[in-house]
């Protein structure tokens, strides 16, 4: 073979590796993004840092929340998923600042802000270790995002190669959307009842 | 017609050390550049436990510390137990005490580790109302050299935890750190 056809053959094998290279290499979100732990509906999933699990799902047109002295109904244009588990920090008390409803279409639903201030809402509830927390998400995402939705947990919604639980909501559909929920304070050890109307 | 020159014995050697040099030398350039990473790194991960007995006292942080109790109220009606923890520090170097925050943590002997609670529950105030009106260990910036400063910190853990200890950081005394046992 001359050195001519042999250069030639270094060059393409080179620029194919190169090019291979640029095409396959993660971007920096990619590296950075959370460490994703998998679990299931009414199993509790264990992280490093947090244990959770979920108990219950429930999907309503309105929600009512009663406090002393003052009832709220929340209308939604879309649907109302209320989430109930328990969750328990590790090894060191932390709060679990993120919950996101990640749609089947691949748009996530952050917390809803409305019913931020109820009892027993994740963001609300510092977690220690040994002492299981009942824990309450409430999310407002439109009806064709309930089937195939995944809840995603994680401390934070921006910190870099933090776990992120990632449980699958199976048999969440939209049969079940009851029309009115109604959420009171309750002084037992879960600091709600959840109950429809 | 060209014809290429053959190297020299010498060229060669010189070839082959360049190429031996470059497996020390790119090691040696990635450590230099991140040296002050590394340090920082290093200095941030380092812990030195000051351990000290119950009822005795210890110069950390420009003050002598003691811790003058730790009670453990009876569990609450959901298998929770509050921990109130009551120390206080004599004032010895105001400056080098006011370097920086105070963190204030309990541990037990497997090594899970519990944050202050931000209201003392309903229990403490009730069996240690005196507690409840202490400040706790914060920042210290109108400290006085010789004046006593009187601290509480309360905490909720589980049953199951034993052999516990109180933990006080200040960052100006870093990697040093107080451990009540």
């Amino acid at each position: 073979m001359s050195s001519i056809v042999r250069s030639f053959v270094a060059v393409a094998i080179t620029a194919a590796a190169l090019y291979g290279l640029q095409h396959t290499t993660p971007g920096y979100g990619e590296i950075t993004s959370p460490i994703a732990v998998a679990g299931k509906l009414g199993k509790r999933v264990a992280a490093n840092a947090f244990t959770i699990g979920v108990a219950n799902v429930h999907l309503a047109r309105t929600v009512t929340t009663k406090r002393v002295g003052r009832t709220q109904t929340f209308t939604s244009s879309g649907v109302w998923v209320l989430v109930e588990g328990a969750a328990e920090a590790r090894s060191e008390s932390l709060t679990l600042m993120s919950a996101q409803w990640l749609g089947p279409n691949g748009v996530r639903y952050a917390l809803s802000q409305r019913l931020s201030s109820v009892p027993g809402i994740l963001p609300s509830e510092r977690l220690e270790p040994g002492l299981p927390r009942p824990v309450l998400m409430a999310f407002e995402i439109p009806e064709g995002q309930v089937s195939g939705g995944t809840l995603l947990i994680a401390r934070t919604a921006w910190s870099s190669l933090e776990e992120e639980v990632r449980i699958e909501m199976t048999d969440v559909r939209p049969d079940d959307i009851k029309p009115a929920l109604v959420l009171a304070r309750s002084e037992g050890a879960v600091p709600w009842t959840l109950r429809s109307e | 017609m060209m014809v290429a020159a053959v190297p020299t014995r010498g060229e060669r050697l010189r070839y082959w050390f360049s190429l031996a040099a470059l497996a020390i030398v790119l090691p040696a350039a990635i450590l230099v550049n991140s040296w002050d990473n590394l340090s920082e790194w290093r200095s941030r991960n380092r812990h030195i436990p000051l351990a000290v007995e119950r009822g005795a006292t210890q110069r950390y942080a420009g003050a002598q510390w003691q811790l003058t109790s730790l009670t453990r109220l009876p569990e609450g009606p959901t298998g929770t137990i509050p921990i109130v923890a009551e120390f206080e520090t004599v004032v010895d170097d105001p400056e080098l005490l006011g370097k920086g925050p105070c963190v204030v943590v309990l541990t037990d002997d497997r090594g899970r580790r519990w944050q202050p609670t931000f209201l003392p529950a309903r229990a403490v105030r009730q069996a240690r109302p005196e507690a409840v009106d202490k400040p706790r260990c914060g920042a210290f910036p109108n400290a006085e050299k010789g004046r006593t400063i009187k601290m509480a910190a309360t905490f909720t853990v589980p049953g199951s935890a034993t052999g516990l200890a109180l933990s006080v950081t200040m960052a100006g005394a870093r990697p040093e750190y107080l451990v009540f046992r």
